[in-house]
């Protein structure tokens, strides 16, 4: 047998030859038939191949954005960050053959069920994409869950991911649709954010690390599903200053400048970019250009169905840079809360606005509107139903800048600045108030029933006797109340950029108000077609009539009479270079007894006047409150003001808070905007001893 | 015994000098190198073997190798075949011993290139392919491949030929 | 000559023949070809492994009974403070579960531990495997995370029979999510397996790591396992993060390199966590446990 075996084994006389022709002969049968086949599939393969081959002839370019610059308080604090998010994302190229396997399944059950319909090809592919990619992302939820980890018997079990419709957790058809016919090349997002894994619905951070480490630790490494990271805007305080930081919105960025961005022997390939982002309000409109940062690109083949194959080259996107606001966050957080305290009967919070300012550079260390809003809720996406939302509340609008109202007795500040300085009046001069005061045939009213009796400077702005401001009013007259009133700058719109800064927008909030008033004879005979009357003049002098103004212009009007000047040119952007010169700004223009005696009645009003009840014990500050009359929707309301100053004897910080009060008379100044004037003092004080 | 078993008798002969290189590897494993000498493992059984046993132990050869090792099944295990199949049909190749050092050389770079471009090829995601470090790598592992055949060799042949002679395996001359 | 010349002819139409069948064959297939090779190299492995232990054993019979009674010494103080730490760790689990209760905090996953002798070691440059001694037999599952006392290995890839081969915390097959010490903000961060460079170790890499984060002054970094992904118990050591955090290209994250917790290459036995019940990625790999959704 050794030797059969060993030797010579084509022996013709051996008897196992014939067995053997058999299986060489069987053998080559089928392997000829192998062959056959192969070569057909081969013939196939060969040809995907080669046109493959030829495919990666063509490349294009992708944009990439940069994430934003930061912005900081004045103690580097940070308001607007970005924040990490984790996306689940498929790549579309790599599931072709399942997309391929799928359609050829659907194909043929559509043909076996009408045999004699042609079937619509392109549904049935776009059927197939859908399942293959709602089979993906049933697996991914279910590794996220952390429900489908049995725990021990009798434990508490905690959702990681909020219960959503099954809908919600499939693919959407128009999303695929527009992905494929805009951006096929790129991935393809089955979960945009982890952290918010559907549109608007956030989980807290804790559960979405969860979800996050999950999908790490239990989604097979390799495959065509990923976890990219990238940044997105996140505003860690939430509402805090939402309006001054504003929000961003989606923007294509192919629509930039991009010839200075990519090398130029690429600049006119294909392009694709991924969604960028652009300021939509606050300082990442006015600043979008400061923070927006340069675009990057990557150069790739692509294949001939549109796909991106390989990365050839890649130039990163660079962050945009940071901004500093003159903001002071704890006050800002004071400010507030304390302004959401102010409720109406149904515990809904009332407009309002507080504005806090350094007296001696205008830098805007508080600036408040209420209502507000989220500015992470619009951070990926608009989602519409939270649009309405505010909007219905009115929240997009910035009371502080762009709210006009009528200054109330607050105004009476310049009525007695006018009328010492037309000499009309003087700071001891003593007049009588009584109950009412008669102007041409119509009793105008004061607020206390009983009347002031006698009544100087000082015990006017104490206890805001009205019928003093009529009789100063009507001696200065008109003109020269109006002429005052532009002299502080009532008029001027503010927060304009300086000059170099001169870009995308002028001013450094978006549309501050541009539109107040501050009446005249020729302003009456334009609006109104009527000669100017004595009642005008007396409604003007205690800040009702025609009058508009906005509170950051009222806080502006306090820190200048604090530091003794007409002009505050307010800025929300921090530098610590500031000269505390300002634009415009001219002495006040008072003898030193009349200035003393204007201060020290702003002083009483807190110690014993309509401020009393907001009095801070060991902090005696400077204020002037005001109830206003307006309309709203048609009915009377009230408005409550209040202006002043801290501290009295060295002011540092302006203030201005304002209330848009109910159809009701329960709202009155030093009651209603006195505690959040208390409490931003409060707060600058214990900052102020922080440092 | 019966003769046709000899491969796998052949097999057990030599593994433990696969497994021994395995774990000189195992000693050496903060080097970052893996040692390789399947190649010349199939050299000396190549001369005397049948042309279906010589495959037979080179495929065993390779797949042994790839069994623990996370590289597309049977890219070495395939190719130590053909190259069997080769020197089967090539005898005077590895006729005496300077042509068996040769083939021993050879044999052994050319099945660690294709363990190690097959591996690269299994973690593209990683490895970067066309780099410097890949080429690096891949001429350090031939390096060691080759002085590793050579040093190897003998000793192997040895043991291998003793343990077909114990087998009855006819001498190389007798074999063609 | 010629005759054999001629047979070769065949045979390469054969091999060509069956590289064609292995290319469309199940995969099934070359698995079960895969494991049948593993399992014949099993038991020399356990031998191999058994003949370090021996060696280990001889190695401690020689010592001198002065040597071992010092030794005794040692073992018996340890025991003590251990004890001690074990009665404190007791009342530790006891408020732990409590407040989890109260708070309806996820339990965490319980684990089985099953201790493993390291029979082989496989590190090229990229990739990063140790054989171990233990296999399904002993209810080993892929997936499973491998550790040495607090210290995070790696996880078993590929369970065989009586063996496992485990993906080291450098092997381009792993990845997880740690903390960072010294972030007060818990930030999750990302490691995973890199393959290395040419005459260069492998590495893991510690990615996603947010630009404020500055490792505590003076120290180097731990980096540890978070527990929120359900395989990895929390608070392992990975590794300690090198020196030089880099920020990335787009100047928005920082990435560093990760020094794995034990010394990889010489380590001789492993604890396999093996979670009571399967993960869902588990249930996910193993088609007779898919949930019926899945099926």
């Amino acid at each position: 047998m050794k030797d059969v075996d060993g030797q010579n084994p084509s022996a013709p006389s051996d008897p196992i030859s014939a067995w053997r022709l058999r299986a060489i002969f069987f053998f080559f049968s089928a392997g000829f038939i192998y062959v056959a086949v192969g070569l057909g599939y081969r013939q196939l393969a060969q040809n995907d191949f080669l046109t493959n081959q030829s495919d990666n002839q063509s490349r294009r370019v992708v944009i990439r954005p940069p994430s934003r610059g930061k912005i900081f308080d004045r103690n580097g604090y940070v308001l607007v960050d970005n924040r990490v998010r984790w996306s689940v994302k498929a790549d579309l190229l790599a599931l072709q053959p399942e997309f391929r396997k799928e359609y050829l399944d659907l194909l043929n059950k559509e043909k076996a069920r009408f045999p004699d319909r042609r079937p619509d090809y392109d549904q049935l592919q776009q059927t197939a994409r859908l399942n293959v990619l709602n089979a993906w992302l049933n697996k991914i939820w279910f590794v996220i869950d952390s429900t489908n980890q049995k725990a021990a018997k009798g434990s508490a079990k905690v959702k990681s991911t909020p219960d959503l419709h099954p809908e919600e957790r499939m693919v959407h058809p128009d999303a695929l649709r527009k992905h494929l016919n805009e951006r096929r090349a790129l991935k393809f997002p089955l979960i945009l954010d982890l952290a918010f894994p559907n549109s608007g619905h956030a989980v807290t951070p804790e559960e979405g690390n969860r979800a996050v480490a999950r999908f790490i630790e239990q989604f097979p490494v390799h495959g065509p599903i990923t976890l990219e990271a990238d940044m997105v805007r996140s505003y860690p305080n939430g509402k805090l200053a939402a309006h001054v930081l504003g929000y961003v919105r989606d923007s294509d960025i192919l629509k930039g400048q991009l010839d200075d961005v990519i090398e130029d022997e690429f600049v006119n390939l294909q392009k694709l970019g991924y969604t960028g982002k652009k300021g939509a309000d606050g300082i990442e409109a006015t600043y979008n250009e400061v923070l927006s940062g340069r675009s990057g690109w990557e150069l790739w083949t692509k294949t001939s169905s549109g796909y991106n194959k390989d990365l050839l080259k890649l130039s990163a996107p660079v962050q945009g840079a940071n901004v500093t606001l003159s903001l002071d966050t704890k006050i800002q957080k004071s400010a507030e809360e304390a302004l959401a305290k102010i409720v109406d009967s149904q515990g809904k919070p009332l407009p309002a606005a507080a504005v806090m300012l350094d007296v001696n550079t205008g830098e805007i260390l508080a600036l408040a509107s209420q209502p507000s809003f989220d500015p992470n809720e619009m951070a990926d996406r608009v989602t519409q139903i939270y649009f309405d939302q505010v909007n219905a509340d009115g929240g997009w609008l910035n009371r502080s800048t762009q709210g006009l109202y009528p200054p109330g007795s607050t105004f009476k500040l310049i009525t007695a600045t006018a009328g010492m300085r037309a000499n009309k009046i003087d700071w001891d001069d003593i007049l009588d108030c009584g109950p009412s005061y008669m102007v041409g045939g119509r009793a105008f009213p004061e607020h206390e029933p009983s009347g002031y009796g006698q009544v100087d400077l000082e015990k006017m702005l104490a206890v805001s006797c009205n019928v003093w401001n009529y009789q100063v009013g009507l001696r200065t007259g008109p003109e020269n109340l109006a002429k005052e009133a532009r002299r502080f700058g009532l008029d001027t719109p503010l927060l304009r950029k300086p000059s170099e800064h001169d870009n995308h927008s002028t001013t450094e909030l978006p549309n501050p108000a541009t539109r107040m008033v501050v009446p005249d004879r020729a302003y009456k005979q334009r609006v109104a077609g009527e000669a100017w009357t004595d009642g005008d003049t007396a409604n003007t002098s205690i800040g009702q009539g025609y009058l508009l103004t906005t509170p950051l212009h009222m806080a502006c009007l306090a820190a200048s009479i604090a530091r003794g000047e007409t002009r505050t040119t307010p800025s929300i952007i921090h530098d610590p270079g500031r000269d505390g010169r300002h634009a415009g700004a001219e002495p006040i223009g008072l003898t030193t007894p009349q200035l003393h005696a204007l201060r020290e009645g702003m002083v009483r009003c807190v110690e014993e006047g309509t401020a009393k009840s907001v009095r801070i014990q060991g902090l005696p500050y400077a204020a002037k409150t005001g109830t206003s009359e307006y309309f709203k929707k048609g009915e009377k309301a009230h408005l409550a003001w209040i202006v002043g100053y801290a501290p009295a004897d060295n002011p540092v910080v302006a203030f201005c808070v304002l209330v848009e009060g109910q159809l009701d008379t329960s709202t009155w100044g030093g009651k209603t905007a006195g505690p959040v004037a208390r409490d931003m003092i409060m707060a600058w004080q214990s900052a102020a001893e922080e440092k | 015994m019966s003769l046709s078993w000899a491969w796998l008798f052949l097999l057990l002969a030599t593994f433990p000098w696969l497994l021994g290189v395995d774990l000189l590897s195992d000693a050496m494993a903060a080097s970052g190198v893996c040692l390789f000498i399947s190649g010349a493992a199939i050299i000396a059984p190549c001369r005397r073997l049948r042309r279906w046993q010589a495959v037979l132990f080179s495929g065993c050869v390779g797949f042994l190798f790839e069994s623990l090792r996370p590289i597309p099944d049977g890219s070495v295990a395939l190719l130590l075949v053909f190259v069997a199949i080769y020197l089967t049909s090539h005898r005077d190749a590895i006729r005496d011993l300077p042509k068996m050092f040769a083939a021993a050389v050879v044999v052994n770079a050319l099945a660690c290139s294709a363990w190690f471009i097959a591996a690269g090829l299994a973690h593209t995601k990683e490895v970067p392919l066309v780099s410097l470090h890949f080429l690096g790598q891949w001429l350090l592992h031939l390096l060691l491949a080759t002085i590793l055949a050579v040093l190897l060799l003998v000793p192997l042949t040895l043991v291998q030929n003793f343990a077909m002679d114990r087998i009855g395996v006819p001498q190389p001359d007798e074999a063609v | 000559m010629d005759n054999n010349r001629q047979g070769a002819k065949a045979s390469y139409v054969a091999l060509v023949f069956f590289i064609g069948l292995w290319l469309i064959l199940p995969s099934a297939v070359r698995r079960f070809n895969r494991e049948a090779f593993a399992e014949f190299q099993a038991p020399a492995l356990h031998l191999v492994g058994k003949g370090r232990d021996l060696a280990r054993y001889w190695e401690l019979k020689s010592r001198s009974p002065e040597e071992l009674a010092a030794a005794s010494r040692d073992l018996a103080r340890i025991n003590a403070a251990l004890e001690l730490k074990l009665h404190s760790l007791d009342d530790a689990r006891k408020e732990n579960i409590r407040l989890r209760e109260m708070l309806r905090y996820p339990q965490s996953t319980e684990f089985v531990t099953v201790v493993a002798r390291v029979s082989i070691r496989e590190t090229s440059s990229w990739w990063q495997r140790i054989v171990i001694r233990k296999g399904r037999s002993d209810g080993v599952r892929p997936g499973c995370p491998v550790v040495f006392g607090d210290r995070v290995i790696g996880r078993v890839s590929t369970v065989h029979l009586t063996t496992s081969e485990v993906d080291l915390v450098t092997s381009p097959g792993f990845r997880c999510t740690a903390f960072l010490e010294g972030d007060e903000q818990y930030h999750v961060v990302h490691v995973s397996g890199r393959a290395g460079l040419s005459l260069s170790a492998p590495r893991a890499l510690v990615s996603i790591i947010p630009l404020e984060y500055n490792p505590p002054a003076g120290q180097i970094a731990k980096v540890m396992t978070t527990g929120l992904g359900g395989v990895f118990p929390s608070g392992l050591t990975l590794g300690t993060l090198e020196a030089g955090v880099q920020s990335t290209a787009e100047k928005h994250m920082q990435t560093g390199a990760l020094t794995p917790a034990k010394e990889l290459n010489f380590i001789q036995e492993v604890s396999v966590l093996i979670p009571k019940y399967p993960t869902a990625g588990e249930i996910l790999l193993t088609p007779a446990d898919k949930p019926e959704e899945f099926r």
